[in-house]
């Protein structure tokens, strides 16, 4: 059964309200929760470790998976290895996410590591949402990896999410593409009070006319730091873009390392970072229109992170 | 409706033996504007039209001076109290944002986020195609795009009074005359007092008055007719500032 707290924590990582309709995997404290299958979506345990493998038949098009992650019980560190294997030709949505609530004094912490196989032609958009809450000062930890794996044609979208209450977060993101595919990346990243935040990618473009744009959005506020590093490789004729940029606030500190690496003459390879406070003529500009010192910064951040 | 008591805006410069130097770049200016009108200021690059307008605004705080708005003292207020006041502003370059859209700022600025309102005020303000709408406000913009977004923005608070600085810049050839028939329909519509900053003869035609800053002084008040031989040789005006208290001798003595 779902309580009342576990339904707020759904809602904010996989915007659930209740169970979804469709393929879902619902794992809480550790432990399965609640699961169902589609007729081309299937989900099963993995027989070697902590996990599900989740095979998407070829073709399945316009599905969806949930597959959310709830911890309300100070004091677990969960560990969970889920692999998707997307058959060719398919377009579906996977939302994942890992919510936890921490009401006690125990550090509370989950450590997914999702790997993705798409196969040739097929599109995926995957959503991951983390969020922390709750009164209890156990510190929350969220270490999240992501292995990629495009086959040719394949396209993947990926939007990563850590809005609020983690302390603690350490991400890898890889990815491998093929021939002809595409991989977009878009991590949004908000830190306060003492939280650390780091994420490492690697996105290694070993097909021709492969594309991969990765945009990472930081905002750090308080004495929150985040450190970002990303490398690109590039092996064939292929294209890559690395974005990324921070709004420091109060006293936080940013680490901001993009690296490009070619290995074919003819990679085109570019990145932009950019470190700073809020922009004065973007401030004036909402003061111009009513809004109070406060709202205006409000608005620049929530569009910053949109 | 505002007048402007010995407004002054000076900055500390240092020269090339390192000593310091006052420079003025607005020098006790008195003026006031009335109600209803539509005013166009002019006056060579760096003559301090721009600081004008943004003391105005609040932007910059003026170093000596006072300024009020019907009748209030708003010399200490922030923007955003000024705003609230009456008084919109057209920024000369427009602030970039990432993941803001033109509905984002219209929504704010007519306070709503209701469709139909919205298409009113796009519609109301002509020179921005409809599409606009959900144009992220951001670096993909054309630097004539953002200026018509701008203007927009400053239409849609229905403000007492709007400045614009340098509203032109930028702006198509096809797009300047329904800009500036727009300001002068919201003048003369919606009585707004108008203050526009520009090297633009097509707004100097439908100002009501002219106002010809140099050197952070006003050296001329009045109609374009006498002010079109300051404009077409700025030398009559440059080398015979008009002093203080001279009221109608102003440049042409």
């Amino acid at each position: 059964m779902l309580s009342a707290l576990d339904k707020d924590l759904l809602k904010s990582v996989a915007d659930l309200e209740d169970i979804p309709k469709g393929a879902y995997n619902i794992r809480k404290n550790g432990k399965l929760e609640s699961r169902s299958v589609s007729a081309h979506i299937n989900i099963e345990s993995d027989e070697e470790r902590d996990g599900i493998i989740v095979t998407i038949a070829p073709g399945t098009i316009n599905e969806s998976v949930h597959i959310p992650v709830i911890l309300s019980e100070s004091g677990l560190n969960d560990v969970v290895y889920n692999t998707f294997v997307v058959g060719a030709g398919s377009d579906v949505t996977i939302i994942a996410g890992c919510g936890i609530h921490c009401g006690g004094p125990e550090p509370e912490g989950h450590e997914g590591i999702h790997e993705f196989r798409v196969g040739k032609g097929a599109k995926v958009k995957y959503v991951e949402k983390h969020y922390a809450a709750g009164q209890g000062y156990g510190k929350r930890t969220l270490n999240p990896t992501t292995k990629v794996f495009l086959e040719e044609n394949a396209h993947v979208e990926m939007e990563l999410t850590q809005i609020s209450g983690v302390d603690e977060a350490n991400r890898i993101n890889e990815a491998v593409l093929g021939a002809g595919s595409s991989l977009v990346i878009m991590e949004r990243v908000m830190t306060e009070g003492d939280q650390k935040a780091v994420s490492r990618n690697e996105i290694t473009l070993a097909g021709e006319n492969s594309s991969a744009n990765m945009v990472s959005r930081s905002v750090i506020k308080g004495n929150s730091r985040q450190n970002f590093y990303a490398t690109m490789v590039a092996r064939q004729k292929c294209f890559g873009h690395i974005e990324c940029d921070a709004i420091i606030m109060d006293n936080g500190a940013n680490e901001t390392i993009p690296a490009l690496r070619a290995e074919h003459p003819d990679a085109e390879l570019s990145h932009e970072a950019s470190i700073g406070k809020i922009a004065g003529d973007q401030l004036m500009k909402l003061m111009s229109l009513c809004l109070s010192y406060e709202e205006a910064v409000n608005m620049i951040i929530q569009g910053f992170l949109r | 409706m505002l007048e402007l008591k010995g407004l002054s805006f000076s900055v500390v410069e240092k020269n090339e033996n390192g000593e310091e130097k006052r420079r003025d770049i607005i020098d006790a200016m008195d003026f006031t504007f009335e109600a209803g009108k539509f005013y166009a200021i002019t006056g060579p690059n760096g003559s301090g039209k721009t600081t004008l307008s943004r003391l105005i605004m609040g932007i910059n705080q003026p170093t000596a001076g006072r300024i009020f708005f019907e009748g209030k003292d708003i010399t200490g207020m922030t923007i955003t109290e000024r705003a609230t006041a009456g008084i919109s502003y057209s920024f000369q370059q427009p602030a970039r944002f990432k993941g803001v859209t033109f509905r984002d700022l219209l929504s704010v600025a007519a306070k709503t986020e209701k469709e139909e309102k919205l298409l009113e005020i796009v519609r109301r303000v002509g020179i921005c195609p409809l599409s606009f709408l959900d144009k992220p406000v951001d670096s993909t913009l054309s630097g004539g795009e953002i200026k018509k977004i701008e203007l927009a923005t400053t239409i849609a608070r229905n403000p007492k009074l709007a400045i614009y600085d340098e509203p032109d810049t930028g702006i198509d050839l096809w797009t300047i005359m329904p800009m500036v028939n727009l300001l002068k329909k919201e003048q003369i519509e919606h009585k707004t007092t108008t203050i526009v900053v520009s090297h633009n003869r097509s707004f100097l035609d439908v100002a009501d008055d002219i106002l010809i800053v140099d050197h952070g002084k006003l050296r001329y008040h009045g109609n374009l007719k006498n002010a079109l031989p300051m404009l077409n040789d700025f030398r009559i005006c440059s080398f015979n500032p008009c002093p203080e208290g001279e009221q109608d001798a102003q440049c042409f003595r």
